[in-house]
């Protein structure tokens, strides 16, 4: 589904990703795993379509197709959803709204019918019981006065509203209390298919007791150091950053 | 000049006439006229003497209407019209306009329907608004297009009485349309008014409020969606006793080479304790060439008020620009969300059901301009 070869990516002239390969296949969980600074924001945003990131290497294919030319609008109508580390506040337009509007734009795009607001609702209602997601939240401007919690429940409504086939998760732990994580990670977990793949991008072994993943990458300096199967993530919580990265190189 | 001018206040007109004789157009050096270049907009032909209309659908029931071209003005309009002499603009609709209209709401009295008054054609036009002790009315007021046109509006809000006005200035890129309310309070008057303007080659529209009763307010709001064209909302809010309040609350979006400009001006008088105003002033800068001139102003000469002021010009937000296009919205429907959701905040003072009216006029306007 996704295939990263070899990615160079600079932000403002300086060079973050240094040849990142990686390789998802649908059905997959992979996590990518590293320290500050090591460049797994700027994977996500490249992913996603972020302005300011250039590809000065490299190329990323999606479903055979190639992401880096499209718009993020596109590349969310045809399934890629990022799940923000800080998720936009949004002042004049209520959650309901944006849920709305984003998701017949995106059908509209697919070509498929739009859904009323009666529609749209009965869905929404549906997923946000699941998620601790209040009507009061729903009715709100979107994101605004939201509590870190609140903020990251409403992404992975978007997520199971959108049904993307690509999800990228962005630290989505940052700022949760275990009952949060817990919470965030079920919801996670209830969208796991074998047409989906997910990435999760992660500083902390944390989120993978909960969300575990079928590949871990460890992200340093740009670039994937080393790979393995879930038991990684306990190597890298037990040794730390500092000693893979040494004994790596 | 008619027959009818003669007979109706002629001494007010006389004087109004001779100021403006010996002021002429305001010019650019006049700080209320700074952001707004009448006299180059107008070029050659100048202001005239020609008569523009008004119009009126139905009259709510219980209000008195007396056209002011017509012999033998009742009391009420003796008492009030033309009251205010400092304006140059509104001295020229005194001097050089026989027509207008005159409209008074009871004491007490509350129409259910609010009273709709268009102003068309060009030339200058005369209105005149009372409302006595504890009336309460909605006036939607709107404007046709027309080469110039110069409205003079004298409102009245007696003691306890509440108006709640409404204007909308459709876009008209050819026109040069420039109006001048002169507004008075009585004590625990209210007004509250929101100006929705969508540009022409030249618009402005000016405010004098004085609240002269302890308990008045006055609630301001606007929102301006430019695509190529100018606004000016000019405001004077004179708050001459204490325990009055005053907010301020306008949005403007600009694109193209547009120019929006808010400048309002707050005055507190001697002795006004308890005085309490607010005011903020928003631009958002769609065009390289887009301009937005935000002057938010106090001048206070009592010891214990409260006033606030802020204004701030920006371009559209980046990071929510990405957040909605990385969620499927396009990038023009997401950034006609992003505006709408700036305007949002001037939208949601409107009181109903007029604020649907206005919402759609925004939507509207924003299909052009993001």
């Amino acid at each position: 589904m996704l295939e990263i070869k070899n990615l160079h990516v600079s932000v403002g002239g300086k060079a973050i990703l240094n040849g990142l390969t990686l390789r998802i296949d649908a059905g997959e969980v992979h996590a990518i795993m590293g320290p500050n600074g090591s460049g797994k924001s700027t994977l996500s945003y490249v992913l996603a379509g972020r302005a300011g990131y250039d590809i000065t290497e490299g190329s990323i294919l999606y479903n055979g197709e190639d992401l880096a030319a499209m718009a993020p609008e596109v590349r969310a109508a045809k399934g890629v959803f990022l799940a923000m580390q800080y998720p936009v506040e949004i002042p004049g337009v209520t959650t309901m709204t944006f849920l709305k509007t984003a998701l017949n734009a995106q059908r509209r795009a697919r070509g498929e019918p739009e859904m009323d607001a009666i529609g749209v609702l009965k869905s929404v209602r549906k997923k946000a019981a699941t998620l601790n997601v209040s009507e009061e939240m729903l009715k709100r401007a979107l994101n605004v006065g939201f509590s870190g919690g609140e903020k990251k429940r409403l992404e992975i409504l978007q997520m199971a509203l959108f049904e993307p086939k690509l999800a990228i998760l962005d630290e989505t732990d940052s700022g949760l209390d275990i009952d949060a994580l817990r919470l965030v990670a079920e919801g996670v977990n209830a969208l796991r298919s074998p047409e989906r793949a997910m990435l999760v991008i992660t500083h902390y072994q944390r989120l993978l007791d909960y969300i575990v993943p079928d590949r871990i990458h460890v992200l340093s300096a740009g670039r994937i150091i080393k790979e393995g199967g879930k038991e990684l993530a306990l190597e890298l919580e037990a040794k730390g950053y500092e000693q893979i990265v040494k004994d790596a190189a | 000049m008619s027959s009818a001018t003669a007979r109706i206040l002629p001494e007010r007109r006389a004087e109004a006439l001779a100021r403006w004789n010996a002021r002429g157009l305001p010019t650019r050096r006049i700080e209320e006229w700074k952001y707004s270049d009448l006299k180059a907009a107008l070029g050659e032909a100048g202001v005239g003497a020609v008569v523009a209309e008004w119009l009126i659908g139905d009259l709510p029931f219980g209000i008195e209407l007396f056209d002011l071209s017509q012999p033998d003005p009742p009391d009420w309009v003796l008492a009030q019209f033309g009251a205010r002499a400092d304006n140059a603009m509104s001295d020229a609709s005194l001097a050089l306009s026989a027509g207008g209209v005159a409209l008074r709401v009871p004491a007490g009295f509350a129409p259910d329907a609010p009273l709709k008054l268009d102003f068309t054609g060009p030339g200058h036009v005369r209105a005149l608004l009372v409302l006595e002790a504890g009336a309460a009315l909605t006036l939607v007021e709107g404007a046709g297009a027309a080469d110039f046109r110069n409205v003079g509006f004298e409102i009245v809000v007696g003691e306890g009485a509440s108006l709640n006005h409404v204007r909308l200035s459709p876009a008209a890129p050819e026109a040069i349309l420039v109006e001048e309310i002169g507004l008075t309070l009585a004590a625990r008057a209210l007004y509250t008014a929101h100006f929705a303007n969508f540009g022409a080659k030249l618009s402005r529209v000016e405010l004098e409020i004085a609240l002269q009763g302890e308990g008045a307010a006055a609630h301001l709001s606007g929102v301006s969606v430019l695509k190529n064209d100018h606004a000016d909302v000019t405001t004077h809010v004179i708050h001459a006793v204490g325990n009055t309040q005053s907010t301020q609350l306008f949005r403007h979006v600009a694109g193209g080479r547009s120019r929006a400009v808010y400048q309002g001006k707050v005055t507190v008088a001697k002795g006004a304790d308890g005085a309490d105003s607010r005011q903020t002033a928003k631009a958002l800068l769609l065009g390289e060439a887009a301009e937005a001139d935000l002057k938010p102003e106090l001048e206070i000469l009592a010891d214990d008020v409260k006033c606030a002021h802020g204004a701030a010009v920006g371009d559209l937000d980046t990071d929510s620009l990405f957040y909605l296009r990385a969620r499927g919205i396009p990038e023009a429907e997401a950034r006609r969300l992003l505006l709408h959701a700036f305007l949002e905040d001037a939208i949601a003072e409107i009181a109903d059901p007029h604020r649907a009216t206005v919402r759609d006029a925004v939507n509207a306007a924003l299909e052009g301009v993001a």
